[in-house]
């Protein structure tokens, strides 16, 4: 059974309704404003919100599985010499986040942990330096130096 | 020609960086005066490649892809991609999900819809409603970004289950959307309708007829707007859209003003929707064990699908194959909006190029989506 | 005492002609650093209120409350290469956005602002047609317009130009009917009607009051005469780009956004003069010029919430609505003032 509501244009008084609208509109004036001035106030971002990746070298165990369900090829596997019983392989994820798109497939597959968001998403750079190697990973935006 | 004169046309190029055209469309116009004669689209200017590279990514990873083709509705296409993953892919999503999917498809229909309706605006040089659209929609996002993480391209569905599941503050979120939008709506609504500019503008322009709307594969708000009912929600129901309470809107206008009103319509049913829908999301996993997080990349399908979904530009089907591997061989995508965007020469014969905008205005375009 | 006297005064040790002469050259300066100012505070008021009535701030960054916004703009565009189209009709392309810059400052000299304390009379000119001339001088404007547009080699800019000539004349001969009708109205109690101070000091009563009819027509031909939404089927950015001024860039462009501006606030301070009695209001010997602002910035409220509030009429619409309505309706306005004149109503 289908419910079908067939709608009519409502109806309206000649140049009256023009009139209320302008009325509307000037009444917005009035409104506080709902945009925030950026970087004197930051708005609410909401508990989930993600965007840096962090990388806890202890964890990983060099399994891959990040670089592989990453979809456009962000993460790369890099060589990094650290003393770490559990990744013998002595390979790291390494994260381009100039094409990241933040899907947050590495976090969920991760089976240690290792690789994790957060909600840090002030990391502008320049054009070739958003590519950041397990060491970088692991620090602070703040501490990372480009 | 009778006086002996060759009639001459002025062709004009519109776009792709036209303030008017939605994203990056092209159109090559020949003009006799003020009157368009003829129009051709040209597209793919945003063409990504979408469909191929899904087809070298693991099942869960062309959801991002999918995010991407109509970047205002993400949530929607998730869903349109799921359907079709999961029924090749055997994994049927738990019942908490299934509600919890329709909410965010309606929130989703509502913030297109507003994109749309502010848009619409500007192409008709109403500059300030769209500010008030964005408002509302902003909510939206917010309520998106406290749901999955992200305001636009969300990634919020996942084979079987959903990101995170759903807890008390965002429903009170949305409970608290809900309250208010309605009287904003209304508001913005008669700032257009009671217009005598805007209805000069929008009556009686661009009358697509439902035989001809039919025969070119036009759906969505457009088909409806031309008197014929067909909904994907309705006609062949998904998700658990049978068990809620709503109306299909159609209008027997057949032109601009018509697909206007009755996307407003939409909205308000949606609105009605995710008020059932919250009323009845019943407990339990937010996930089907089949599809766990760790098992992700190692889903094999075998088969050949197709699904379709109520997207808010239309039909919106996906097609897949399967042929045992992690990775589908083939995946096709029926988006709305390109369909839509083929009635644009039929109805833009011998109109004024004022018209021509309203009725580019009222398809409802997006790039991502027509090019992928 | 008026404010050339005194300016006269300051210089007469040249004698009395020369005096006269240079007081009117400052004066005229003095009149044209105000419309410039003036512009440009339309233009602050502009962005300010427009961001206030669409909920969000607007400028705010460049000096306090981004009051050094508009300069800071300005100054931009005039550092700006000024990039110029092949093909162009190159006298008629340098010298149109001059005439629309030109007919509007000429406009704001034959202005009559009334006096304000100490100054006196701040009016520059006394004629007695000075109501023909202000019009001969805003009818420069539009010619520059179609000038640009034809000179750009665009197909935008050309269709804009149609589009504005077929709008200047659908809606000029009701405007002109208006006006007409308010010197009617004027002649029964002034010897001067074609005087702007005349129609002034005929207005004991507000000539809104008693032709309301005659200034809805006449508001609307002065919104369409700034060619801004709803009436800006000439430069409609989301069909024709921005019409005529596709082509320009740098202080040239400027001059054409200035000219908008410019327009808007001198049609509202035409509009305040010819219906709601100018710089009439209390204590006019000394608020006068006050009132006219006042009145002015009322009406330019009015008109940017008209320009943001309304959809762009179609161009065929607006042409029918000239000639349909507004011109019998002028008509209608025209008797009845005719009608109120001889029964000595007015």
């Amino acid at each position: 059974m289908i419910e079908v509501k067939e709608i009519k244009t409502p109806r309206r008084i000649p140049f009256f309704g023009m009139v209320m609208g302008m009325v509307t509109v000037f009444k917005h004036a009035f409104q506080k404003p709902v945009t925030v001035q950026y970087p004197e106030k930051k708005d609410d971002q909401g508990d989930r919100f993600r965007y840096r990746i962090y990388l806890s070298t202890d964890d990983c165990v060099g399994c891959t599985l990040c670089e592989q369900v990453c979809p456009n090829l962000s993460i790369t596997m890099m060589t990094h010499d650290k003393d770490n019983p559990r990744n013998k392989r002595k390979i790291y994820p390494s994260v381009n986040f100039g094409t990241c798109t933040v899907c947050r497939n590495c976090e969920e597959i991760c089976p240690t942990d290792a690789i994790y968001l957060k909600d840090v998403f002030e990391t502008s750079r320049t054009r070739n330096s958003f590519f950041y190697n397990p060491v970088e990973l692991e620090k602070d935006e703040g501490d990372v130096i480009k | 020609m009778e006086n002996g004169l060759e009639k001459k046309y002025i062709e004009l190029n519109m776009g792709p960086q036209h303030p008017s055209t939605h994203g990056v469309l092209r159109l090559k116009l020949l003009l006799d005066g003020e009157t368009v004669k003829h129009v051709e689209p040209v597209i793919g200017y945003l063409h990504r490649n979408a469909e191929k590279i899904c087809e070298l990514d693991y099942y869960c990873d062309s959801l991002i892809y999918f995010d991407r083709m109509d970047y205002v509705a993400a949530m929607n296409m998730e869903i349109g991609y799921l359907e079709a993953a999961e029924k090749l892919l055997a994994i049927e999503p738990t019942e908490r999900v299934k509600w919890i999917r329709v909410v965010m498809a309606e929130l989703g229909r509502i913030a297109s819809h507003l994109v749309w309706a502010g848009a619409f605006g500007l192409d008709l040089g109403m500059l300030t409603p769209f500010f008030y659209f964005f408002e509302e929609r902003e909510k939206i996002l917010n309520i998106f970004t406290e749901v999955s993480g992200s305001r636009q391209e969300t990634n919020y569905m996942s084979i079987g289950g959903v990101y995170q599941d759903f807890n008390d503050k965002i429903i009170y979120k949305i409970r608290e959307f809900l309250k208010q939008f309605p009287k904003k709506l209304e508001e913005a609504y008669s700032l257009f309708v009671k217009n005598d500019i805007f209805i000069s503008r929008t009556k009686g322009i661009g009358i697509l007829e439902p035989e001809v709307a039919l025969s070119y594969g036009v759906t969505g708000p457009m088909l409806r707007a031309s008197g014929v009912p067909y909904d994907v929600r309705k006609d062949a129901p998904y998700l658990v859209y049978d068990k809620l309470n709503f109306d299909i809107p159609i209008s027997k206008g057949k032109d601009v003003l018509s697909r206007f009103i009755v996307r407003f319509e939409e909205m308000r049913q949606s609105v009605k929707i995710v008020q059932q829908a919250l009323d009845k999301i019943p407990d339990g996993p937010y996930f089907n064990p089949k599809a766990k997080k760790s098992l992700m990349i190692r889903l094999r399908g075998e088969g050949d699908v197709y699904a379709r979904t109520e997207s808010p530009k239309g039909e919106f089907g996906v097609h897949l194959i399967g042929d045992g591997t992690v990775k589908p061989y083939r995946v096709h995508v029926r988006s709305p909006s390109f369909k839509n965007l083929s009635i644009l020469p039929y109805l833009s014969r011998d109109v004024l190029i004022a018209d021509m905008v309203a009725i580019s205005g009222s398809i409802d375009l997006v790039f991502g989506e027509v090019d992928r | 005492m008026n404010l050339l006297t005194r300016i006269a005064d300051i210089f007469g040790f040249l004698g009395h002609f020369p005096a006269y002469a240079i007081a009117y050259i400052v004066e005229t300066l003095i009149v044209i650093i105000f419309g410039t100012v003036a512009v440009a505070g339309m233009v602050y008021l502009f962005r300010k209120y427009m961001a206030r009535v669409q909920i969000r701030i607007g400028p705010n960054r460049v000096g306090k409350f981004g009051l050094l916004q508009v300069m800071a703009d300005g100054l931009k565009l005039f550092q700006k290469e000024s990039i110029m189209p092949s093909g162009r009709d190159d006298l008629a392309y340098k010298v149109a956005p001059v005439m629309v810059f030109i007919g509007l400052m000429m406009g704001f000299v034959f202005i009559p602002y009334g006096p304000l304390a100490w100054f006196g009379s701040l009016t520059v000119t006394h004629s007695d047609v000075s109501l023909v001339i202000l019009f001969a001088l805003i009818a420069i404007m539009p010619i520059g317009e179609i000038l640009s547009g034809i000179a750009s080699n665009n197909k935008y800019a050309m269709l804009g130009a149609l589009r504005g000539v077929a709008k200047d004349i659908s809606f000029e001969v009701p405007m002109m009917l208006s006006i007409l009708s308010v010197v009617v109205m004027a002649s029964a109690n002034v010897t001067n009607p074609l005087d702007l101070n005349g129609i002034i000091q005929a207005q004991s009563i507000p000539f809104i009051i008693l032709e309301p009819l005659g200034f809805i027509i006449f508001f609307i031909s002065m919104i369409a005469r700034a060619s801004q939404s709803p009436f800006d089927m000439g430069e409609s950015d989301s069909e024709l780009v921005t019409g005529n001024t596709t082509e320009y860039s740098g202080l040239r462009f400027g001059m054409f956004y200035l000219g908008l501006f410019g327009t808007i606030f001198l049609g509202s301070m035409i509009v305040s003069i010819m219906y709601l009695g100018g710089y009439n209001g209390p204590e006019v010997g000394y608020l006068g010029f006050v009132w006219l602002l006042i009145k002015t910035m009322i009406l330019v409220v009015i008109t940017l919430t008209v320009w943001l509030s309304m959809p762009r009429v179609r161009i065929d619409k607006f042409v029918n609505f000239g000639w349909k309505i507004l011109l019998p309706l002028s008509f209608i306005q025209l008797i009845a003032a005719g009608f109120l004149t001889l029964g000595g109503i007015a």
